[in-house]
């Protein structure tokens, strides 16, 4: 089904594809808009929570008393008084504050709310916890080893496990003529949103709970408060505020809004609970750790024919998405590869006694697509091949259906690896020769697929938007889906006003309230745009084909005669004053017996397959898949062991930029978030207590930090997409890591398979080279 | 942060009588910008701030021949930096307060505030005492004057007695014709350097006259390394003699270990810095090897 | 308690208000005067996201207690239009991909101003530099450099 309808349009009224402002520009370059945290109510008290410095411990005994008594104090609650039913994403395990034992430093403990922060956080030190520490699950290695102790009782520490197999893999392995093995490791990335987690909370007068939260699942939201506090889904109102970034961070796992929707629902009263960047920290779920064993088999072709990987992640204490996380680390690469039939995966997530793990842009993409990439060139030397000719060679195109069942509608693989080769010069940089100096340059490349919607949480993964015209001939959308900063109510009202032939700025896009929003599962998996992008344009057209019928039926004129344009309908032929506005055309669609407010609700749902319902993880679960590569030049100081990245060219096939704007920027964001990974982030633990829970010590890119990222857009024409558009907020976020990892060891020839690229691991590598070079020449002497 | 008193005093003696009175339970503020960390992450609880910004004769930077520069305790490095006589005379200073931290700070955090603050992952104190800068102490007893070096006596820890104030920083006349600080971060991303090192000369051609050449950042007070500095003088400048002095600083210095960086990579790093801002004593190739 | 009464203009209009020692700059500008364009997103004066004008000169007003600013002048985001026109700036932002989510925009406008009011014609590598003490996550600081280059040849008029 295609949806390109732009020969239908008028003239120039359609911003599709060309840059467009984002729709809520305004008031977020004048500071009005409003966070989390810039929301407040009469009567709102403040809450902050006290949490574990324990990773594993018995809580023994609590001691609010002097707290309690602390003037301006309201209320010092611990896990005795949450609801004693245990909530989670699949498992139950969690409850609002812990009870009994804590499992990781920075478990919520006891919750405080006082009339001010600051009268909170006095609170806070006066409350005494007695604590039995109790032995550490230190890693996922040693929570799989016999004996030891349990995170959770009666888990073996294990929380899931996938074992997929395919064709005939050994024969598979057999018959290639070159088969290469190698372990990779990833660690934790914070997503490090800027907006520290933020919710107010309050009852109505009719005892219902609203929650304004920074949230991009607001539906889902309220399903788990709902769950969580013993209340029916009608009792709870989820309202989105402005969402200061998310990157995967603000969905149904952090504990931030569910602890202050049980205070404000338990007290009566509005509470704030805004998040410190410690906090933060501490309670925000981290990308997981994994490690990652891949074994390949090519044939004499350069075919890749036969796969293996396993895959061991870390959880962390509890589970919430990290399940789907590693299922996605297993399972989605393997679609990259054309000729792959043959494939084994084994997957095994660990309950450990770091702090939970869960979503985090890329959702188990980066993990193994720095894997991928790094085995992909390390196969391509053995082979004497070109790197992107190997992979070239094996890339998926559109019409495949792949090893895991994935049909590809539309497949941009092969053009994002020729744009970036040519962004890069790529074949004049490899014909260089090589620097031996004491700055070594190299490049390197990587590719990676994503999905675009992923039917996962039950057999639904549509979208509806709710289309209203006022009598000023305006539209107000509403949707389940959430802007978090990726351009979503851009995209939303572009494609609307595309259908109606109006500008953008006629198109008011509402932040989700779940009392009046239709219902969506919100802005995860890339989905909003080719999901409720298609939602968006069919309740355009209903307007549209609704208008034009009062139009014709109005003036007299068949449908067929009338031209839609500039917010008016007007006959095509010789009768300049037949004409009629929106805003005529929307009053005359309510005053009229048996009339009723322009309004319509679109849906869809698109046509794919609940492969998670089945053990084999089979099937087509997206409408559409996203591509994208990147080709990095760094340049390795061989003194210091730093990288410094020169130049890189990152390309995006997202099917069809329906703002060039945004998609550039969520292309560039996603890069620098990957190279933040690859060499400047990283999570330090001792004993499982985060050594660097801040900004200073966690480094994420600063602007001195990033050479100018340069992005590619490749238009690959999605036919499930609107206007063939796919979703391009996280597919750039995989390939960078290991483009880096290929580069330096182009440059300086060290491979490095445990991320992040560091300084010290970059010159031991070239120590060891020294030794082995000495060694050889010992022997020859 | 809890709760405590802002008292703002005018001079000098009034603010060592306060200091006096309340003891530990006291602290002063300049700029804040150290300050401010420590309060709102409660590691440090005074009940009472004492305030320099009303204290008369904290401002200024003059400069006379005879004593050389004289930069009020309360100067931000913003001021530093933009000195025309500390950018004519000094630009060693200039060029590293013009880059230090962040344009904010740059603006808010105050050399004394600095100095007191003893935190060793900063540039000034490395910088300052490469250029022999003289501490003026003031309190009721009265003034007196310490060289930086002894001044920082540890981790975050100074020879400021509980009563006195900074209220002056000296820097002898300028008699070097060559200066450098440099700052060596362990990724571009970090925000504190893993080392600083500055290094003043006095040249004839590509012979060294006399050098003074401090390690910081890396060490928890700056290290002025006197054995690297007495094999420069007197020495033309090649990469052989670079290499002997940087490995004569990297032995030298007895860097920290922490999560930042463990000590031998440290020392290697300094070993680096040190070999490639001496090279900078003469001309360079665009690889930073030096030429003839 | 213990408690100041200060003396602050803040975008042009002069305020006079009794306030906690202990209370910060950021939280006296978002809470006592309603300003919330002013951030909070960490505890480390790393992030940038609470940058306001003291005097002209940017500052993180994190890193201040609100007294401190006694008898000074504030510039916040709130403050940076005239006459309902938005600052070059700001226009220029929204055109160049300059900000996406829009939590560190406002400090990251002022950081703008600052870097514009040293050097009318910044290198793209001054630019940089003067965005030192601000953090982004959403772009990738492509769209903010260019946004500022862009805002700059437009003040200088060429």
């Amino acid at each position: 089904m295609t949806m390109t309808t732009q020969a239908r349009l008028d003239g120039d009224a359609s911003t599709i594809g060309r840059p467009t402002p984002q729709v809520n520009a305004q008031e977020k370059l004048t500071g009005r808009a409003l966070y989390g945290g810039d929301f407040r109510t009469p009567g709102m008290l403040h809450l902050k929570v006290l949490r574990s410095p324990y990773a594993h411990a018995r809580i023994i005994s609590i001691d609010t008393a002097a707290a309690s008594a602390l003037p301006g104090v309201h209320a010092v609650l611990t896990g005795d008084d949450t609801p004693d039913r245990l909530t989670g994403v699949h498992r139950k395990q969690h409850r609002i504050l812990a009870t009994s034992k804590v499992r990781f430093v920075g478990e919520e403990v006891v919750a405080v709310a006082a009339i001010d922060e600051d009268t909170a956080r006095d609170a806070l030190d006066l409350v005494r916890v007695e604590y039995e520490p109790l032995p550490l699950v230190h890693n996922m290695d040693e929570a799989l080893s016999p004996g030891t102790i349990e995170v959770h009782e009666s888990t073996g520490n294990l929380s899931i496990e996938y074992k997929v197999e395919r064709g005939d893999v050994d024969s598979a392995f057999a018959r290639a003529a070159l088969v290469h093995e190698a372990t990779y490791e990833t660690t934790s990335q914070y997503p490090g949103y800027l907006e520290p987690m933020a919710t107010v909370a309050w009852v109505e007068g009719d005892g219902r709970l609203v929650v304004r939260a920074s949230t991009q699942t607001a539906f889902l939201q309220r399903n788990r408060f709902a769950e969580a506090l013993g209340l029916p889904v009608s009792a709870v109102r989820v309202i989105q505020s402005t969402v200061g970034g998310a990157f995967g961070g603000k969905t149904v796992e952090e504990c931030n809004s569910l602890i202050c929707a049980w205070m404000a629902y338990r007290l009566g009263r509005p509470v704030r609970f805004v998040n410190s960047r410690l906090d933060d920290f501490l309670g925000a779920r981290s990308s997981p750790a994994e490690r990652i064993w891949l074994k390949m088999g090519v044939d004499n072709q350069g075919l890749i024919i036969a796969k293996e990987v396993k895959i061991l992640a870390d959880c962390g204490a509890y589970e919430g998405l990290a399940t789907h996380v590693l299922q996605v680390s297993l399972v989605r690469s393997d679609n990259m590869h054309r000729y792959l039939k043959d494939v084994r995966l084994h997957g095994r997530l660990a309950f450990t006694n770091h702090p939970p793990r869960g979503a985090v842009r890329g959702f188990g993409g980066p993990q193994a697509a720095f894997a991928l990439n790094s085995h992909m060139a390390e196969l391509a030397e053995k082979l004497g091949i070109d790197p992107v000719e190997f992979m070239r060679r094996n890339a998926v195109r559109a019409g495949d259906t792949t090893v895991h069942g994935f049909e590809l509608g539309s497949a941009g693989l092969t053009e994002c690896l020729d744009q970036v080769s040519e962004g890069i010069g790529w074949i004049t940089k490899k014909a260089r020769r090589p620097d031996t100096g004491l700055k070594r340059r190299g490049i390197g490349f990587a590719g990676a697929i994503h999905v675009s919607g992923n039917r996962e949480m039950g057999n639904w993964d549509g979208s509806i938007v709710t289309a209203r015209m006022t009598t000023d001939g305006r539209v107000t959308l509403s949707t389940g889906e959430s802007d978090m900063g990726q351009g979503a109510y851009t995209m939303l009202a572009q494609c609307c006003a595309s259908e109606l032939a109006i500008p953008v700025s006629h198109v008011t896009v509402l932040p989700t309230d779940t009392d009046v929003s239709p219902y969506g599962h919100g802005s995860i998996a890339s989905r909003v745009t080719i999901l409720a992008g298609n939602a968006a344009i069919r309740a355009g057209r209903e307007i549209r084909g609704r208008l034009l019928a009062l139009a014709s039926e109005t003036l007299g004129v068949p449908e067929g005669d009338l031209t839609v344009s500039g917010g008016e309908i007007f006959a095509t032929s010789a009768l300049p004053n037949r004409r009629l506005t929106f805003g005529e055309l929307a009053r005359m669609h309510i005053y009229r017996h048996g009339g009723e407010e322009l309004r319509v609700t679109a849906t869809y749902d698109p046509p794919t397959f609940l492969a998670m319902s089945r053990p084999d993880q089979y099937g087509n679960v997206a409408p559409g898949y996203s591509f994208a590569a990147q080709a990095v030049e760094v340049e390795v100081d061989t003194e210091t062991g730093q990288v410094e990245i020169l130049e890189t060219f990152v390309s995006d096939d997202c099917g069809k930029a329906i703002n060039p704007l945004a998609v550039h920027g969520q292309t560039c964001g996603a890069a620098a978030m990957s190279i933040g990974w690859a060499l400047y982030e990283e999570m330090k633990f001792q004993d499982c207590q985060l050594l660097n829970g801040n900004f200073a010590d966690y480094t994420m890119p600063t602007a001195e930090s990033l050479p100018n990222i340069q992005s590619g857009i490749i238009e690959s024409l999605e036919p499930n997409g609107p206007y063939g558009a796919k979703g391009a907020s996280e597919t750039a976020m995989l390939p960078g890591a290991a483009a880096i990892a290929n580069a330096v060891y182009d440059a300086v020839g060290v491979r490095i398979r445990e991320l992040p690229i560091t300084p010290e691991k970059i010159l031991a590598g070239l120590r060891e080279q020294e030794a082995t070079a000495a060694a050889r020449e010992r022997r020859h002497a | 942060m809890r709760d405590f008193d802002y008292l703002m005093p005018e001079t000098v003696g009034e603010v060592s009588g306060l200091l006096a009175r309340l003891g530990d339970d006291c602290r002063m503020i300049a700029g804040g910008t150290a300050l401010l960390l420590a309060l709102r992450q409660r590691m440090v609880t005074p009940t009472h701030l004492v305030s320099l910004a009303r204290v008369r004769g904290l401002r200024g930077i003059t400069y006379d021949p005879r004593d050389g520069l004289r930069i009020g305790a309360l100067t931000t490095h913003a001021a530093v930096a933009r000195s025309p006589l500390v950018r004519q005379r000094y630009p060693v200073l200039a060029d590293m307060a013009s880059r230090l931290a962040n344009p904010q700070v740059r603006n808010q955090g105050t050399l004394g505030g600095n100095l007191c603050y003893a935190d060793p992952t900063t540039d000034p104190p490395t910088c300052l005492a490469a250029l022999e800068a003289m501490l003026v102490l003031g309190s009721a007893r009265g003034y007196r004057y310490l060289p930086v070096t002894d001044f920082l006596v540890d981790y975050y820890a100074s020879a400021l007695e509980p009563d006195e104030v900074l209220t002056e920083i000296r820097i002898p006349a300028p008699r070097f014709d060559f200066g450098y600080h440099a700052r060596f971060h362990r990724t571009a991303a970090e925000h504190r350097p893993l080392i600083n090192l500055a290094l003043l000369a006095r040249r004839d051609g590509d012979v060294v006259g006399e050098a003074r050449l401090v390690v910081g950042a890396t060490t928890v007070v700056p290290t002025r390394v006197a054995a690297a500095e007495a094999v420069l003088a007197g020495r033309r400048v090649t990469a052989a003699l670079a290499r002997e002095a940087a490995d004569i600083v990297a032995e030298a210095i007895d860097p920290v270990s922490d999560i930042r960086g463990g000590s031998a990579f440290r020392r290697d790093m300094v070993r680096v810095v040190a070999r490639r801002t001496i090279e900078r004593l003469v001309e360079q190739d665009s690889e930073g090897r030096i030429v003839a | 308690m213990s408690r100041v009464t200060i003396e602050v203009v803040v975008n042009g209009q002069p305020h006079r208000a009794e306030i906690p020692a202990r209370r910060l700059l950021a939280d006296f500008i978002r809470d006592d005067l309603f300003l919330t364009g002013t951030k909070r997103g960490c505890e480390t004066g790393v992030c940038g996201a609470c940058s306001v004008l003291l005097d002209g000169e940017v500052v993180k007003s994190c890193l201040s207690l609100a007294v401190q600013a006694e008898g000074h002048e504030i510039t916040t985001v709130e403050g940076i239009t005239s006459g309902g026109e938005l600052h070059p700036l700001q226009a220029s932002f929204a055109e160049h991909g300059g900000f996406q989510c829009g939590y560190c925009t406002p400090g990251m406008l002022m950081a703008a101003i600052a870097i514009l009011n040293e050097s009318p014609s910044p290198t793209e590598a001054e630019v940089r530099a003067g965005l030192s003490g601000n953090l982004c996550r959403c772009t990738g600081y492509v769209g903010i450099v260019e946004s500022i280059m862009a805002a700059a040849e437009k003040m200088r008029g060429t």
